[in-house]
């Protein structure tokens, strides 16, 4: 086993995103105990840490802001990002409390070609969602934890390797509580080189049996059954916002980071979507709701997010944003590419489908329509809006005979009009063709249809209803 | 003909170096599906990756019926067709009878005319082997911007305006007007871009009137 272990050391400033320029930071605790949990970048440049308290810390930075903590949204991000990372890897470990995730990699290092290529894919993956990382490999859980403390150590690939690599570093990356540190540090105990070469029974004695076991795990030397992170059967990822959003441009952020999530899982599940929800709450009115309907099964990140962003620009919000809801249920096998050499007519079918996603996101979902034929005698029953499904598409036309064969149609104009009432007559033509149906629907039609022409030499099609005088104007030959 | 005279003619032909004036030029074409229209065409036929604008003289003279042989040829190379905002609706059956696969056709029923305008557009630029649009613009840049979205997805772009619409310049490279005639539908050259300008030629159409 090797496991790549992912610590989130500023996780609750990175959810406050987008990156603020001014100092930020989260605070824990409540009164006098309040102290700084994270802070940003502007605000670590400023001197500030973790474990500050806030008076020092407003003190030193007086334009210092301050949120307090969420630990409901620190644990949906990591659930969240639990499920992203299992495109990597079936095993994924969490632990809420160190924010830290645990990949198992060795199974999946020749799939991604390599330590360094997985690595590279997942610090940049985790770069995008808008989180800072570290990250470190070793072969069991708690030596990756401690390797992921340290930016320039290098991975521990076996056992022999891990206890020189760990030996240099310094006991405060052991996962203690703070009197045991000092205390072992008192005992002139510097290195974690220097507290493996005491004996284990004699650190039992003095420091309980626990530090001992923690020690047998970090080594390997004792299992270390931990429950894996399974992904749910629903998708469903809550994101909200400290501050509502009054813009939509505030949204395309979070929403694009929801979406790269998004996609993690379904890579993870290998499976894709045609349908999902995105319902935006506000404090005081009903959510918004986006449905998104793709033509043709879909993961990827940026069409989603193409399509949301068309649905999004022509939707009025009543309210600012206080938080965004992605909702997936209904998952399909995922149509593959697969890149041909000589052929781009697959990837030519793939664009035009997303084509049709963009169109129908813009103008309505009606506004893009397919012609079908009905087998009925009236004109204007004789066609109908197919149902849009690309997946009949080339069957379709394979097979044009759906319905009335093609040969047989009688011959119409090309343009249908809304039965127009006709006040004077253009010159009729040839004899008239009787249509009479609809009579067992409650709908007769017997209408006597001519053709006709007229003074600018425009070709009509129009009909007189059997027995009356009116005439109406129903197609041109166009 | 003296023999010396025959030989530089001859010579004169075949020279790729030499344009003359009748000739019409090279361009990549659709054949249109009427001969008598396709010798009148540089390309021999509707240029391809160009806008062209077609303006009947009243609805109903054969101004689908002259695109049909094209389209269907569309459709056999398995690419689809738009309908961008038609006047009426296009009926089935009878584009069905002509031979146009349904499923490869598309109508979009935009609602307004900058949407239609980016439907076409982006049909143009994806994959859509020809875009029929029906819009009343007069400005230059967004006929331009038609020519630029055909011309990027090597497509036809057929504009459909009013007679009064040619009177101001366009950057299209074919502009014709339709006019009824008895068995058919006559069409008048305006413009074309690497030919030039000849008579009206009258095209028959197969409709029951004939």
């Amino acid at each position: 086993m090797l496991w790549i272990s992912v610590l989130l050391p500023h996780l609750p400033v990175d959810l406050r995103e987008p990156a603020p320029s001014r100092a930020l930071a989260v605070t824990a605790g409540i009164g006098p105990h309040r102290c700084l949990l994270a802070c940003n970048a502007a605000a670590r440049s400023a001197g500030m840490t973790a474990g500050m308290d806030v008076p020092a810390a407003l003190m030193r930075e007086p334009a210092l802001e301050l949120i307090q903590r969420s630990k409901a949204d620190e644990r949906r991000a990591l659930h969240g990002l639990a499920c992203w990372a299992h495109q990597f890897t079936s095993d994924v470990c969490l632990d809420l409390a160190r924010w830290t995730l645990w990949l198992e990699a060795g199974a999946s290092l020749r799939y991604f070609n390599g330590l360094h290529t997985l690595h590279a894919q997942l610090k940049e993956g985790l770069t995008r969602l808008g989180y800072t990382a570290s990250i470190g490999v070793g072969p069991t859980l708690e030596a990756a934890a401690v390797l992921s403390r340290h930016r320039d150590v290098l991975p521990a690939l076996n056992f022999r390797e891990l206890r020189r690599v760990l030996a240099p570093l310094p006991l405060s990356s052991l996962l203690l509580q703070r009197a045991v540190l000092e205390q072992l540090q008192t005992s002139g105990l510097c290195t974690i080189g220097d507290l493996l070469g005491v004996a284990q029974a004699s650190i039992g004695r003095r420091f309980g049996v626990e530090l001992t076991h923690y020690l047998q795990r970090l080594l390997g030397e004792r299992p270390d059954p931990r429950r894996r992170h399974r992904m749910p059967p629903l998708y469903r990822r809550r994101l909200d916002f400290a501050q509502p959003l009054e813009v939509l441009e505030g949204l395309l952020f979070p929403l694009r980071r929801l979406l790269q999530e998004f996609q993690g899982y379904l890579r993870g599940r290998d499976v894709a979507v045609q349908r999902l929800t995105v319902t935006l709450q506000h404090r005081n009115s009903p959510d918004t709701t986006l449905q998104l309907l793709t033509s043709a099964p879909q993961r990827d990140a940026q069409r989603l997010f193409a399509l949301l962003r068309e649905k999004l620009e022509r939707t009025a919000l009543p309210q600012a944003i206080t938080r965004i809801i992605l909702t997936a249920q209904d998952f399909v096998a995922p149509q593959i590419i697969q890149g041909d050499f000589f052929d781009d007519h697959a990837r030519r079918d793939d664009s035009w489908t997303a084509l049709l996603d963009k169109l129908r996101a813009r103008l309505g979902p009606d506004a893009v329509r397919r012609l079908g034929l009905r087998d009925d005698h009236r004109p204007e029953n004789a066609w109908c809006i197919a149902a849009e499904d690309q997946a009949d598409l080339t069957a379709a036309c394979n097979h044009p005979a759906d319905g009335p064969s093609a040969a047989c149609l009688p011959d119409r104009p090309l343009w249908l009009l809304q039965p127009t009432p006709l006040a004077s007559l253009p010159l009729l033509l040839g004899t008239p063709e009787r249509i009479e149906a609809g009579w067992w629907e409650g709908e007769d039609a017997s209408r006597d249809y001519y053709l006709a022409r007229t003074a600018e030499g425009a070709r009509w099609w129009l009909y007189r209803e059997v027995g009356t005088k009116r005439w109406f104007l129903q197609g041109l030959w166009a | 003909m003296p023999p010396t005279l025959c030989a530089i003619d001859e010579l004169l032909r075949d020279s790729p170096q030499l344009w003359r004036g009748r000739q019409l030029a090279a361009l990549p074409a659709r054949a249109t599906g009427f001969a008598a229209l396709d010798a009148q065409l540089p390309g021999a036929g509707w240029p391809i990756g160009a806008l062209i604008e077609i303006a009947p003289a009243c609805a109903g003279l054969g101004e689908l019926s002259l695109l049909l042989p094209a389209l269907q040829r569309c459709c056999e190379e398995g690419r689809s067709i738009a309908f961008v905002r038609p006047p009426y609706t296009p009926y089935a059956p009878a584009l069905a009878r002509c031979g146009l696969p349904l499923p490869r056709l598309l109508w979009i029923a935009a609602a307004r005319d900058e949407d239609a305008h980016w439907a076409a557009e982006q049909l143009l630029r994806e994959g859509a082997a020809a875009v029929l649009l029906w819009s009343p613009i007069m400005a230059d840049r967004a006929l331009r911007r038609l020519q630029l979205a055909a011309e990027a997805g090597q497509a036809c772009a057929f504009l459909y305006r009013t007679p009064a619409q040619l009177r101001s310049s366009s950057p299209a490279a074919l502009r014709l007007a339709l006019s009824p005639a008895e068995d058919g539908v006559q069409v008048r050259i305006v413009k074309a871009r690497g030919g030039h300008a000849s008579g009206p030629v009258t095209l028959s159409l197969h409709t029951p009137f004939t």
